[in-house]
């Protein structure tokens, strides 16, 4: 054997892997090999801080901001103990990302939202059951009576809340902000989340009339259904550039009313 | 309740990122805030050298931060820096992608593939790592055209095939070239 590497040696297999240069086969089949090798793992390790030390000089790109609005949307719901909240100022309360998400199915009964247990998704449900079940039932709402979608958008019982609810033929949303106030100087903006629109669509502010309502949205039936609904905190007048620039405070996806 | 977190200024020591990843681990969503803050420039520009379309980089950065999330556990500052470890996590990422998508073609990768030029010239005011130094030095030793073909492998993610079309020699030769070069550089860094 001459000094010449010999063309299936491990280790090279393993400084191709970490250089990128494998196709697509030999690439999983390296991975396939670190899970049930482990001296070629530590080949793939040794190689990576070997070549690493390049990664100083890859510069900096900053992303678009859509990508950390729609990132938070993907984390899961943040996890709140619910009776009692423990803790209650947890350093989680003031964290930019999404707040829980209690969406509240209001074809149950009264009686069913009076005895539940779930504390933190009271103030919710009787929210919910003051405003928007009646606003379905007796059509007394903006939209009417084919309202048959809702969302309450609310981060915990002590906070806020927005009542949405969809009118899927006339593709209507109407946004209720419930003990809801921005800080002076800001403003709720109302966003229509889905990945096939690719960044966050502005549905409008929310002003602090008893209801706005987008009209009309451009979008198909079916996005506007299973579309993600967020609000976040934008200067007066909204996101300059079209896309959340402040933190997405509540986010939440509808629940079929009448089926 | 405070609404400007994002605004704190960045954390930049590995130490504050190394910080940042056990919180992270323990499912701090403020700190999970502050790590993308700190570090989502330097990963996005990894990501974007190898996927040349932007959406398709979005949304594999996107990919790489909820791994992060899943994963901060795993970090195990002994082994490799912080940034690092979440940079193999994106270019491993990005590279499965392009793998992936049809072969990229060479008019979207545009001309502007002079890496020794791009990368090594405009940095003399920033401070080398003594680790880049050396593999710098070992990298001089390689041709100029194997030196290339290292440096767009490791940035633009290019495969063998493409190296190949790049370079005009027959995908075997160039497989037998990036073996010649990682093996040199193997002995030069561990002399």
């Amino acid at each position: 054997m001459t000094t010449s590497p010999a063309p299936d040696d491990p280790d090279l297999i393993a400084a191709e892997y970490v250089l990128g240069t494998l196709e697509a086969a030999e690439r999983a089949n390296a991975e396939r090999r670190r899970t049930q090798d482990p001296g070629f793992d530590r080949a793939v390790a040794a190689w990576e801080s070997r070549l690493s030390p390049l990664l100083d000089l890859a510069g900096d790109v900053t992303p678009p901001p859509s990508v950390y609005t729609n990132l938070l949307l993907r984390l899961p719901p943040q996890e709140r103990a619910a009776p009692g909240l423990a803790g209650g100022a947890s350093v989680s309360d003031d964290s930019p990302f999404l707040g829980q998400s209690n969406v509240i199915r209001l074809q149950r009964s009264l009686r069913v939202w009076k005895t539940s247990a779930i504390a933190a998704t009271a103030l919710a449900a009787s929210l919910a059951m003051a405003i928007g079940v009646r606003e379905l039932t007796q059509s007394r709402g903006p939209v009417g009576t084919a309202a048959n979608f809702v969302a309450v958008l609310q981060k915990d019982a002590a906070s806020p809340a927005f009542i949405l609810s969809v009118d899927l033929e006339t593709k209507s949303v109407t946004v209720r902000p419930v003990a809801a106030q921005p800080e002076p100087g800001k403003a709720y903006e109302l966003w229509l989340v889905d990945a096939s629109l690719g960044t966050p669509k502005s549905l409008g502010l929310i002003g602090d009339k008893p209801y706005s309502t987008a009209k009309g949205l451009p979008y198909t039936s079916q996005i506007v259904q299973n579309a993600t609904y967020a609000v976040s905190i934008e200067p007066p007048g909204g996101s300059p550039i079209g896309v959340p620039t402040g933190p997405v405070v509540y986010a939440g996806k509808l629940i079929q009313t009448t089926p | 309740m405070s609404l400007d977190r994002l605004d704190e200024s960045p954390p930049r020591t590995a130490r504050d990122i190394s910080d940042l990843l056990a919180r992270v681990a323990q499912k701090d969503r403020a700190a999970f805030s502050a790590l993308y803050k700190a570090t989502s420039a330097k990963l996005y520009s990894v990501i974007s050298r190898i996927l040349t379309r932007g959406a398709t980089s979005d949304e594999v950065l996107q990919d790489v931060y909820v791994k992060i999330w899943e994963k901060a556990g795993t970090f195990n500052p002994d082994i490799a820096s912080p940034i690092t470890w979440m940079a193999t996590i994106a270019r491993n990422r990005a590279l499965d992608e392009v793998r992936r998508a049809k072969p990229v073609s060479f008019d979207a990768m545009g001309d502007d593939l002079d890496i020794a030029a791009e990368e090594f010239d405009p940095l003399g005011s920033r401070e080398r790592s003594e680790d880049l130094k050396r593999l710098l030095e070992c990298l001089s030793g390689l041709d100029e055209e194997k030196r290339q073909m290292v440096l767009l492998a490791y940035y633009r993610g290019m495969s063998r095939d493409a190296l190949a079309k790049k370079f005009g020699r027959p995908v075997p030769t160039i497989k037998t070239w990036l073996h010649r070069s990682l093996s040199q550089l193997r002995g030069c860094l561990s002399t």
